[in-house]
């Protein structure tokens, strides 16, 4: 009697582990056609349309447009932050429930691409508008267009005019050297000369990684390629600014705090496109006084990160057609200079260049000029691992007293892992 | 009464009363009769729960344990890797550190929170003024969202504008920034852990220190016992079932600590304030690697069950004295 009820619980087990590991499918079986009609109820996951403006542009504006054009068409909307995304996403691929149309970042596509997750896009898509020209590169993998560009966010140097001419200074930092010794120059009476920290450590390593030359991995995303000496002195130069003074780590702009350029503190910072509204909403004086300025960070080439959000379908989506009509539409010109306008960001259509919004939001115009130098994260498969890795594996190199040499080192060796278990 | 009366009045081995019916693991026999209505009856009334627990806490509970042997990542079907996992593990610093991290962590947050906890509990137990008000205020954080505790203290650790770097201004001192510096940012969210826990250790103290015979503190007055004497020979032996509870508890709660990690410091800087529960977030969420995250439970679970036995190995457990 003991031994049954034992094999009870054996048999039991060995039960609720299959049905367990059964749940775990992969729930990418396509069910309906795209190209049939776009009808149905769909969900659409995004990360922006931040608020209650971002939501009425979306819900009213956007969608309503959409609905006039397919009235059959029913979109239910989930909104995240960048924070949650992964974890919606994780979540809805485990429970089979993933939206029909789900907002990325940059870098996002190819893991998503390689494991079939999300679905390939018709290549008229990509000819629909006037892209400039890298702006379609993070939204394909493998050759093929899985994704639409809606908004992008540059990463650029902003200055601060008034410092700049009270220290005599005449032009902006064309390298390195000149950018430490004017780092230098303008730290004094507890200002920075320059805060490179208050955006994510990864992206602007990156960005200092690209202006000097260096690669993240190899075209086919299988070799790492940042652990040369390039990517060691993006590191060493941080570590030069803190060793001169110059920047100081825990000296960061608290998320919605204007900045520390805005406030005097640093006279230099890394900084998005999308600052120029928010210096508009808090600090409009400096933008009438004319005391902030931008420009492109330069090593051995300038190089200025593209980040942005993308649009893609789900592979597993139940209604194809409506979802990818979806897609399409919110990467129209119209679509795409809402959401652009409301978040600050980069409209990425040449089409949109000459838009009043262009013209009188100094970065983004900057940052559409300086589109042949933008670079984009990702370009693996295991980006998704590789990204989270990069902050806390440099950081002990910026607060402590790892060497940048071994800091990179140890990134490379996740990141070859990483690699190798894809 | 007293040490003798004591020790006299441990538990005997638990055996059943007259007129029950025992086991047949114990007797050898089935239980008949009103026995085996009884028995039948109250198996019925556990079936919901049993049923409940076997589907949404055993069946997640042995998918992990599954799960820790394969590499799944959602998005594919999940691969038998055998014991590669706890192999990857062995060689992630990070997670290494995020297991001392753990450590020194519970080691701070329990003792330190359990004493104030006592403290505060012996306070309002003897009459101090306005205990109502003073025990809701001690119980707040406990019921408070954590991630509205943890913005209340980010804005106190602001190293520019924030509370505490401003008090100590006055004092002529620049405080550091409490967050972001690897010396600093552990002893500060330790800070807000013991903080946070004082209340449930707090309340489970007082409930305890109420149910304690007053006949023995009578006795030991009578005797000439001073009040110091009377909290180390009575009170603290006689609490010692509840400070089993909340030693066990505190730590569970210490190694699962996740929320303030994830609003304070996001595991940063450098690591400094990563813990377990984070790194399996990061593992199963952020990186996609829920094979690796199962794996990673397994440890904290069996470093959990291996820390708890010791505990109660220790303390003897629940057991305590009449």
């Amino acid at each position: 009697m003991e031994l049954k009820r034992r094999s009870l619980l054996a048999a039991i087990g060995a039960g609720t582990a299959a049905a367990a590991l059964s749940a775990c499918g992969t729930g990418t079986s396509t069910a309906g056609s795209a190209d049939g009609p776009a009808e149905g109820e769909i969900t659409l996951l995004t990360p922006i349309y931040e608020g209650a403006d971002g939501k009425t542009l979306l819900e009213k504006e956007i969608l309503g447009g959409f609905r006039k054009k397919y009235p059959d068409v029913k979109v239910n909307v989930d909104y995240t932050t960048y924070d949650q995304l992964n974890e919606k996403i994780t979540t809805g691929l485990a429970g089979g429930l993933l939206p029909d149309v789900l907002m990325m970042g940059v870098g996002w596509i190819p893991p998503f691409a390689a494991k079939k997750a999300i679905a390939e896009l018709p290549e008229k898509f990509a000819t629909a508008h006037d892209y400039e020209k890298r702006v379609l590169e993070p939204s394909r993998y493998d050759g093929k267009l899985y994704a639409l560009p809606v908004v992008l966010d540059t990463r650029i140097v902003v200055y601060r005019k008034d410092h700049f001419a009270e220290a005599g200074i005449k032009k902006t930092p064309a390298n390195w050297a000149e950018l430490r010794a004017v780092a230098k120059q303008l730290t004094k009476d507890g200002r920075i000369g320059f805060d490179p920290f208050s955006i994510n450590l990864r992206q602007c390593w990156e960005t200092f990684l690209f202006a000097n030359g260096g690669q993240l991995f190899s075209e086919d995303g299988k070799k790492v390629l940042f652990t040369d000496a390039r990517g060691v002195e993006a590191l060493q130069f941080f570590k030069d600014l803190i060793k001169d003074g110059s920047a100081v780590y825990a000296k960061k702009t608290d998320t919605g705090a204007p900045t520390n350029v805005q406030t005097g503190k640093a006279s230099m910072m890394m900084t998005t496109s999308a600052l120029w509204r928010q210096v508009g909403e808090q600090t409009p004086d400096l933008i009438k006084d004319d005391k902030l300025g931008a420009f492109i960070l330069a090593n051995r080439k300038p190089a200025m990160l593209q980040g942005g959000t993308l649009v893609t379908q789900s592979a597993s989506s139940k209604h194809p057609a409506a979802a990818r009509a979806l897609v399409e539409y919110l990467a129209t010109p119209e679509s795409i200079l809402g959401a652009a306008k409301q978040r600050g960001s980069v409209p990425g259509l040449k089409d949109l260049s000459d838009s009043s919004y262009v013209k009188e939001n100094k970065f983004v115009d900057l940052s559409l000029q300086s589109m042949g130098h933008a670079c984009s994260e990702g370009g693996t498969a295991a980006w998704m691992e590789i990204r989270e890795k990069i902050k806390p594996t440099l950081e002990p190199a910026i607060v402590g007293n790892q060497s940048a040499k071994d800091a990179i080192a140890e990134l490379g060796r996740l990141a070859e892992a990483a690699i190798g278990r894809m | 009464m007293g040490a003798t009366s004591v020790s006299k009045a441990r538990p005997a081995p638990p055996s059943a009363p007259a007129g029950r019916t025992v086991s047949k693991r114990r007797t050898g026999r089935a239980p008949t009769g009103p026995g085996r209505r009884r028995q039948r009856a109250g198996m019925l009334m556990v079936a919901p729960a049993l049923l409940h627990a076997s589907l949404w806490i055993g069946l997640p509970v042995v998918a992990s344990v599954v799960l820790a042997f394969t590499k799944y990542d959602v998005l594919t079907a999940p691969q038998f890797v055998g014991l590669d996992n706890f192999r990857d593990m062995l060689g992630d610093a990070v997670f290494r550190k995020s297991i001392v991290n753990t450590v020194v962590y519970t080691l701070f947050t329990v003792p330190f929170g359990m004493m104030l906890g006592l403290l505060v509990a012996l306070a309002l137990h003897t009459g101090l003024k306005a205990r109502g008000i003073f025990r809701t205020a001690v119980f707040i954080p406990q019921v408070t969202a954590t991630v509205a505790i943890a913005l209340v203290w980010l804005w106190i650790y602001n190293p520019g504008n924030g509370l505490l770097n401003t008090l100590l201004s006055f004092l002529g001192i620049q405080g550091p920034a409490w967050l972001s510096s690897t010396s600093w940012a552990m002893p500060s969210v330790i800070l807000v852990g013991i903080w946070q826990g004082i209340g449930m250790k707090m309340l489970i103290y007082l409930a305890a220190l109420q149910s304690l015979p007053k006949e023995l503190y009578e006795a030991a007055s009578v005797d000439g016992a001073s009040k110091v004497r009377q909290f180390f020979s009575i009170t603290l032996p006689l609490l010692k079932p509840a400070t089993f509870f909340v030693l066990i508890t505190s730590m569970i709660s210490a190694f699962q600590s996740f929320d303030q990690i994830y609003i304070l410091t996001d595991g940063g800087p450098a690591n400094s304030t990563t813990m377990m529960t984070f790194e399996i977030y990061k593992s199963a969420f952020r990186e996609f690697r829920i094979g690796y995250a199962s794996a990673q439970s397994l440890v904290l679970f069996v470093l959990l069950m291996g820390f708890t036995l010791v505990n109660r190995r220790i303390m003897g457990g629940t057991r305590g004295h009449n």
